[in-house]
C-alpha cells in the first residue's frame, strides 16, 4: 500500500522573507494572523476559517515558489551525496527522507546501509520501502562501515553524511574514508543527547556537552579533520513516515484503546519531538550551502517544546478521542521510567537557533499537524486492531490505586 | 479576538501599506512624549533617548520625583541627565486635563510605557496631530496558554486574560492608522525593579530561609534585563521595520524556577539555597502571594526582535541578577519589605523548622 509521503523542499527564509515583506499581508499578519515568513501553525485555539486560508494560501504560495527559490539560494548544486545508514533505531528513517529531498534539491544520492540486504532488520521501514528510493534513481547498496569504498563500488562523491555511528569505533572507519578520497564536505547525525542539564533551557549550540559521550569524540574527530567543510546534526526525538522506533504510536496504543495513559510526574517536562522532514530540509539546506553550514553544530529539532502532558492531549486531539492521564511517581513506585515511558523522564528541550541563522531553515510542519498526519498512519496500517500488552502500565496503575 | 475583527483590521492594514512605507525620519533627533518614565523601564529608556540626543517629556502625576540619581551612573552624567529631561505633570487618567497639556508641544513619538486600557491610550492619538509612531509596552502575558512552546509573536492570544487591556490597546493602534510598536516583555528584573522577582529571592537568601518553591519547581519561564529591555524599546524609534509590528522582548534563554533561586543565590554570593516544595492547592494564603511568578510554563522566543531589530540581550541571567543585585538589593535598597507569613504557613505544614539567627 502507498502512502504519499510528504517531503517539502527546503525554503530559504531569508528568500520568503523578502517576497513577502511585499505581499499587504506582511504587515497586518504579524499581529494575530500567520505571518507568510513563518510556515508552521502555532497557534492551537479554535482557528477561524480566515486563519486557515491565510494560512493555506500563504503555504501554497511558498511551495510555487520554493524550487526556484532554494536553487537560487544554495551555493553548489548537484552534488554527489553518500548517506552511510543505521540499520535500526530512531535515526534510520533520517537517511530515507533525506534521499528523497536530496534527489528533490537535484543532487545524486547513494544510500549505503550498514550489514545485509538480505538481514531480517530489512523487513522493518524504513528499509523495506526503498524500492521508493530506487524509484527516484537513488542507489541503495549495503556493506560495512569499516570497508565504505568497497560498498559504494569505488564511486567519488562530495559529501558524506554519517548516519549511523554513536562513537569513534564506529565512525572513525567511514570519516578516515571520506578523507582519504578527498570527500569535500562530512556531515555527521550526531545526538542532543550529549548536552549537560542545565537550569537555564533550551539546550543551544555551543552549550557545554558531556565530555565522556561518545557523539562527542566523532564531533571532535570530524571537526580536527579538516575536511574542506564540515556539520554536525544533534536530533531529539522524530515522528514520520518510516520511522524504525515508536514515538508518538506508544501514545495513540493507548488512546485508542481507551487506556489510561500513565506520565511519570510531573507531566510539565518538556520534550522537543520534530517531524523529520523539517531535519531532512535542514541537512539538505547544509549540503546546498556548504559554506553557510561549514564547522557549525545545528540541532536538528523543531521549534518548539511539547510536555509530556501536552503530547497526550495533542495525541489525543488528533485521534478525536479523550485521554486520561494518571500521573505516578517513578521513584517512589519503584518503576523504571526508561522502560515505562517513551521519553527521557527529565526536560529535554534543544532548540534550531543555528539551523534559522545560518542556513535560513524554517519548519514546515508543527506537531499538531504532524500528529494528525501519524494517527492516519496508524489507523491505516490497522495497529489499533494489534493486540498489545500493557504489564508495566498495569503495575504502574495498581501501585497508584 | 473575533474573525471579523481581524479581517477588518488586517484590510485596514493592507490599504495604510502606502501612509506606512512613506513614513520616513526627517530629522535624526525626535520630540518624544513619554507616558511614565520616572519608576523602571522609563528611568533607562529616557537615560538612553536623551543621551541619544532626543528630546525628552515624562508625563507623570508627579507622586515620584522627575529624576533621581541611580547607583550605576555618575553625579555628571545625572545632572546632564536632569538637565535635560523635560516633565508635564499630570493624570492620564483625565484625558481632557491630558489632552490640553500634551496638544501643542509638537511630539513626534509617544513611549507608553505605563499604559493599561486603550481608553487611555486614544485620547493622546488624538491629541497629537504630528504624532510619527506610538510606541506601547504591552504583555506577554496576552498569549493563550499554550501545549506548544515558546510563545511566538503570531500565536493566539487570550481574550480573556488579566491583561486584556493590552491586547485592547494593540488592536486600538492597529484601527488608528498611526504607525505603531508594540513590545510584549516576560518578566523584566533588573536595579529598581518595583515587582519582586529578584527581590523576593534575595530576601530569603539574605534571611537564610529556605526557599518555597510551589509543586516541581520545574516550571519554565524568562526574565529579561530591563536593560536590554529599554535597548529594545530604542531600536524600534522610527524604524519602518518594526511600524505595525509587535515583538516578545526577554532572555535568550529560558530558566526553571529552581533555576531561578540557584541563579539569585550566585549573583548574590550566597551558598546554594535549600529549596521547598509544596502544593499551592493545600493551603489558602487568602489575598497574600506566596511566589511571584505564575505557576505555569511561559516563555517566548525572541527571533523576530533579533532578526528584524539587529537586537540581541547582553545579559544573561546571572550577570543580570548579579547587575541588580549590586546596583539594588545588595545595596541594602528594596521595594517591598521581607514578608515571610505564606513561607512560615508552608513550613510549618511540612514540618520544617528554620534556623534563623537571632
Amino acid at each position: 500500500m502507498a502512502l504519499s509521503l510528504q517531503f517539502p523542499v527546503s525554503t530559504p527564509r531569508q528568500a520568503s522573507l523578502e517576497i513577502s515583506k511585499l505581499t499587504p499581508g506582511y504587515i497586518a499578519s504579524s499581529f494575530s494572523l500567520q505571518s507568510p515568513s513563518t510556515s508552521s501553525l502555532h497557534s492551537l485555539g479554535t482557528s477561524s476559517s480566515i486563519a486557515m486560508a491565510v494560512k493555506k494560501s500563504s503555504r501554497r504560495w511558498r511551495a510555487a515558489k520554493t524550487v526556484a527559490m532554494a536553487a537560487a539560494a544554495n551555493e553548489v548544486s548537484n552534488r554527489k551525496v553518500l548517506i552511510v545508514n543505521t540499520n535500526s533505531g530512531g535515526h534510520a528513517v533520517i537517511g530515507f527522507w533525506l534521499a528523497k529531498d536530496l534527489v528533490a534539491a537535484g543532487h545524486e544520492v547513494t544510500v549505503m546501509t550498514v550489514g545485509e540486504e538480505s538481514s531480517d532488520k530489512m523487513k522493518k521501514p524504513p528499509f523495506s520501502r526503498f524500492s521508493e528510493l530506487r524509484d527516484l534513481g537513488v542507489s541503495t547498496v549495503w556493506g560495512d562501515p569499516k570497508d565504505v569504498g568497497a560498498a559504494v563500488g569505488g564511486k567519488s562523491f562530495h559529501a558524506v553524511l554519517d548516519n549511523n555511528g554513536k562513537d569513534l569505533d564506529a565512525v572513525k572507519p567511514v570519516v578516515d574514508w571520506a578523507k582519504s578520497q578527498g570527500v569535500e564536505q562530512f556531515l555527521f547525525i550526531s545526538s542532543a543527547g550529549i548536552y549537560k542539564t542545565s537550569d537555564e533551557p533550551p539546550h543551544l549550540e555551543g552549550d557545554p556537552v558531556k565530555a565522556d559521550a561518545g557523539h562527542v569524540g566523532v564531533e571532535d574527530y570530524i571537526s580536527k579533520l579538516a575536511f574542506k567543510f564540515c556539520s554536525s546534526f544533534r536530533p531529539q526525538y522524530m515522528t514520520g513516515s518510516g520511522n524504525n522506533k515508536d514515538c508518538e504510536e506508544w501514545f495513540f496504543d493507548r488512546i485508542v484503546r481507551d487506556k489510561p495513559v500513565p506520565i511519570p510526574s510531573p507531566g510539565i517536562r518538556v520534550t522537543n519531538i520534530a517531524h523529520v522532514s523539517d531535519l531532512s530540509s535542514m541537512i539538505t539546506l547544509a549540503i546546498g550551502k556548504p559554506s553557510a553550514s561549514n564547522a557549525t553544530i545545528f540541532n536538528a529539532v523543531s521549534d518548539h517544546a511539547v510536555t509530556f502532558d501536552g503530547l497526550v492531549r495533542l495525541c489525543a486531539r488528533a485521534a478525536a478521542k479523550e485521554a486520561k492521564i494518571v500521573h505516578y511517581d517513578a521513584k517512589a513506585l519503584g518503576i523504571d521510567a526508561k522502560k515505562a515511558f517513551p521519553f527521557r523522564n527529565m526536560h529535554f528541550y534543544a532548540e534550531p537557533r543555528a539551523a534559522k541563522e545560518k542556513l535560513g531553515w524554517t519548519s514546515s510542519i508543527n506537531l499538531s499537524e504532524a500528529l494528525k498526519e501519524r494517527y492516519e498512519e496508524y489507523i491505516k496500517i490497522g495497529r489499533d486492531k494489534k493486540d498489545i500488552k500493557f504489564e508495566i502500565d498495569d503495575t504502574i496503575l495498581s501501585k497508584v490505586g | 479576538m473575533q474573525a471579523t475583527d481581524r479581517t477588518r483590521l488586517r484590510t485596514q492594514a493592507v490599504r495604510r501599506v502606502s501612509i506606512v512605507t512613506t513614513a520616513s525620519s526627517d530629522t535624526p533627533t525626535k520630540k518624544i512624549l513619554m507616558m511614565g518614565g520616572t519608576r523602571f523601564i522609563g528611568v533607562y529608556l529616557a537615560r538612553l533617548l536623551v543621551k541619544a540626543g532626543h528630546e525628552v517629556t515624562l508625563f507623570t502625576r508627579g507622586k515620584t520625583p522627575v529624576t533621581q540619581k541611580i547607583a550605576s551612573e555618575t553625579d555628571q552624567e545625572y545632572a546632564e541627565y536632569s538637565s535635560k529631561v523635560k516633565h508635564i505633570q499630570g493624570d492620564r487618567q483625565d484625558f481632557d486635563g491630558m489632552k490640553s497639556k500634551i496638544a501643542s508641544a509638537g511630539f513626534e513619538i509617544v513611549y507608553d510605557i505605563n499604559g493599561r486600557e486603550a481608553v487611555e491610550v486614544e485620547p493622546i492619538i488624538d491629541a497629537i496631530p504630528s504624532l510619527k509612531q506610538y510606541i506601547y509596552c504591552s504583555s506577554a502575558g496576552v498569549y493563550l496558554k499554550s501545549d506548544l512552546l515558546p510563545h511566538f509573536e503570531v500565536d493566539a492570544t487570550d481574550p480573556k486574560s488579566r491583561h486584556k487591556g493590552k491586547l485592547d490597546t494593540e488592536a486600538l493602534l492597529q484601527s488608528k492608522g498611526v504607525p505603531w510598536t508594540s513590545i510584549r516583555p516576560v518578566y523584566i528584573y533588573g536595579p529598581l525593579n518595583y515587582n519582586p522577582v529578584e527581590e523576593w529571592f534575595f530576601h530569603r537568601l539574605k534571611a537564610g530561609r529556605p526557599i518555597p518553591i510551589p509543586n516541581s519547581g520545574l516550571q519554565i519561564t524568562q526574565l529579561g534585563h530591563v536593560k536590554d529591555l529599554a535597548d529594545a524599546f530604542v531600536r524600534v524609534l522610527d524604524n519602518p521595520t518594526a511600524f505595525g509590528q509587535v515583538y516578545n522582548i526577554s532572555g535568550a534563554k529560558y530558566v526553571t524556577f529552581a533555576g531561578i533561586a540557584r541563579a539569585c543565590a550566585k549573583a548574590g554570593g550566597f551558598p546554594t539555597p535549600e529549596l521547598v516544595h509544596y502544593n499551592p492547592k493545600d493551603f489558602d494564603f487568602g489575598k497574600k502571594k506566596s511566589f511571584p511568578l505564575r505557576d505555569q510554563h511561559f516563555f517566548t522566543s525572541i527571533e523576530k526582535a533579533k532578526n528584524d531589530l539587529g537586537w540581541s540581550p547582553k545579559y544573561g541571567l546571572v550577570d543580570g541578577l548579579t547587575d541588580s543585585y549590586n546596583l539594588d538589593f545588595g545595596l541594602g535598597t528594596f521595594r517591598k519589605a521581607a514578608d515571610f507569613s505564606t513561607d512560615d504557613m508552608i513550613l510549618e505544614k511540612l514540618g520544617i523548622k528554620v534556623a534563623v539567627p537571632a
